[in-house]
């Protein structure tokens, strides 16, 4: 490779690099600023009073914004929540459903349930069931979700590796649950 | 003397054939869109937020796996299009050097896939946590498309060892070309798992039609070029065997016609791979070099009895048809960068070096042909050579004798003794284009003495064929 090839090569692949990490940059921040903004609301929205439970409109695209990366995962609201919050004068308390969201190997859902503005408890109502080799991934991943998810007292948790489908449909179904809490 | 010359031939800057800096800037383009593919599919992982996925130390790990596995799989279609006779490539680099290339590509390759397999089980595995073989048999029946992607990399392993030199030269050809056709195999079951295990070339993003695109232009040109190009190509020309000439023991010249074959646009100095449609020899293909300028419907090969199929060659019948891929290589006068040439050939190296003599631009007095052998006896083809040198005014050298036992040089032994080398037997070496064609290892000896004359690398010329 003659040296000029050689300079151009380097410094096309640098600048190709370069674009590659300012347009994932955004997303380094967005993470950032979600694990933070989160940790924030979960500390704060204890002593707050309960914010509005009336806005059932749980968008699957608040929730992809808050999970790891861009869903493909078509999120589809359905009767967000189905036990009133019972708001009390310290948080939210009570369990409330996350949307279905449909994902190449199946559908998810989730449910969650708050106690006093904290996150107690998520039971999977559905999770991908496409084949068996889906059901052992989400098998394997719901419970590591459910342990990072109760630790975070958010959706902004990591990705489980080698579930990725099933971290994103979980966390959406989850987001979708909080925000019809209000949490 | 030679002190004064020398001096003069220093400073006296050598013509450089037009064709030189077009095909360098070829040469130039191709390597720098080598280079940058490898660091787009490292751009696509960033982009995509790769990095902000990295907390913990099994996430770094994991993505490094990611990155080895998107920049090994990069350099393997890199290889495949090294190895797809590009017109492009072959034009730019020469069929020799595109494939000692693509060979010195298959260990890093081989490598980063291991890497990537290596890396994100182990990533895997902290994050389950399990251990490591529990991990691999956890992701190969749990994960999707995973069994298809160890047997990708299965047979990139079995691939790679038997292409490494040492293990090559204990298989038959067919066989090693066999197993390397697996190759392609090994790339095709890795694409699943590269679409259904993670994020990156999810449903509907970019990145997942510029990595589907980036496959369907390697297996787009391999079919175009290897496949479809040369069977239109041989039916078109319609090849027959019109004579087998008997020039020395074991040696023989096959005379073929054929019609529209300017449209080959074949050189003096390149090779076609052959295949003879006899009922013993239709399933082998060689590459042999035209050992005659090519016309319009004519073509002429030079052939040892070397390989067990070479051997009945000599037996072909007179209209025997004949299918071909190429014309390949830049052992041509398109490749000249100087206005004298010296062309150098031992054994039936001579092929090349015959038909590029018949039609090489030179001037009477600008060319020198040395052939090499160890007794006078073992030339091919050497009244049609003379004949030639006497018609356009080039030198030609008969160097003859034994090497002398350890030492590595290209000529022998009293030669060596006398301090001869290329640059004492060429005057004007310097000015000179030098074509060199023989085994393999004398080559190598030609090519060091040639540079250690001062010889720039652009004009020094050789084409090793290994089988």
């Amino acid at each position: 490779m003659r040296k000029r090839a050689a300079a151009a090569a380097a410094t096309a692949s640098l600048s190709v690099l370069a674009i590659g990490w300012a347009v994932g940059s955004p997303a380094v921040a967005s993470l950032q600023n979600t694990l933070g903004a989160a940790l924030t609301d979960a500390t704060t929205s204890a002593a707050a009073p309960a914010v509005v439970a009336s806005t059932p409109t749980a968008t699957a695209t608040a929730a992809a914004a808050a999970s790891t990366a861009a869903s493909t995962a078509t999120a589809t609201p359905t009767a967000p929540a189905t036990t009133a919050p019972a708001a009390t004068t310290t948080g939210i308390t009570g369990t409330f459903t996350g949307s279905v969201v449909a994902t190449r190997f199946g559908n998810m859902q989730v449910s969650v349930t708050l106690a006093d503005g904290t996150i107690t408890d998520v039971t999977a109502l559905q999770l991908t069931d496409k084949d068996s080799r889906s059901v052992q991934i989400s098998n394997r991943a719901a419970p590591v979700l459910k342990t990072e998810v109760l630790k975070a007292q958010s959706a902004a948790v990591a990705n489980v590796s080698g579930a990725t489908y099933t971290t994103q449909g979980y966390l959406t179904s989850l987001q979708a649950a909080l925000d019809a809490a209000g949490f | 003397m030679s002190l004064d010359t020398r001096a003069r031939q220093h400073n006296a800057r050598p013509r450089i054939h037009p064709n030189y800096p077009r095909r360098m800037r070829l040469a130039d383009t191709l390597q720098i869109l080598a280079v940058v593919s490898v660091a787009l599919v490292v751009a696509v992982f960033l982009a995509d937020g790769g990095a902000a996925r990295i907390s913990t130390p099994a996430d770094a790990i994991t993505a490094l796996g990611i990155v080895t596995g998107l920049v090994g799989t990069d350099l393997l279609l890199v290889m495949m299009l090294l190895a797809a006779r590009l017109p492009a490539i072959d034009r730019a680099f020469g069929h020799d050097s595109a494939m000692a290339l693509h060979q010195s590509l298959g260990k890093p390759a081989l490598y980063l896939i291991l890497a990537h397999a290596v890396l994100l089980t182990i990533g895997y595995a902290l994050v389950q946590p399990a251990g490591f073989f529990d991990e691999v048999w956890i992701m190969f029946t749990s994960l999707p498309d995973m069994p298809l992607a160890f047997l990708g990399l299965g047979l990139l392993i079995a691939v790679v060892v038997t292409s490494l030199v040492i293990v090559r030269h204990k298989f038959r050809y067919e066989v090693w070309h066999l197993v390397h056709l697996l190759s392609y195999v090994a790339v095709l079951v890795a694409i699943p798992h590269q679409l259904s295990v993670g994020t990156l070339f999810r449903e509907g993003s970019l990145q997942r039609y510029y990595w589907l695109a980036l496959y369907a232009g390697v297996a787009g040109s391999i079919i175009l070029f290897r496949f479809i190009v040369p069977i239109v190509r041989s039916l078109r020309a319609r090849l027959t065997v019109v004579g087998v000439d008997q020039e020395a023991r074991g040696v023989v010249s096959i005379r073929l016609s054929g019609r529209q074959l300017r449209s080959l646009k074949a050189k003096s100095g390149q090779f076609f791979i052959w295949r003879f449609w006899t009922p013993g020899l239709w399933w082998q293909a060689h590459p042999f070099s035209l050992s005659a300028a090519p016309t319009h419907n004519s073509l002429r090969i030079t052939v040892r009895g070397l390989g067990d199929a070479s051997s009945t060659l000599p037996r072909l019948p007179v209209g025997t048809r004949v299918s071909f891929e190429g014309p390949y290589g830049l052992f041509t006068d398109f490749a000249r960068t100087s206005p004298r040439i010296v062309l150098i050939a031992a054994g039936i190296g001579v092929a090349p070096i015959r038909s590029l003599l018949e039609t090489a631009t030179f001037a009477p007095g600008q060319a020198t042909v040395l052939l090499r052998s160890s007794t006078v006896d073992d030339t091919y083809l050497v009244e049609e050579l003379a004949a030639l040198c006497r018609a356009r005014g080039a030198e030609l050298r008969i160097i003859a004798g034994k090497r002398a036992p350890g030492t590595s040089s290209w000529l022998p032994g009293d030669a060596v003794r006398a301090r001869i080398t290329l640059a004492t037997l060429v005057p004007k070496l310097r000015e000179a284009d030098v074509y060199i064609c023989g085994p393999r290892k004398w080559t190598d000896e030609v090519v060091r003495d040639a540079r250690s004359a001062g010889l720039p690398t652009r004009q020094i010329h050789f084409e090793r064929f290994d089988w």
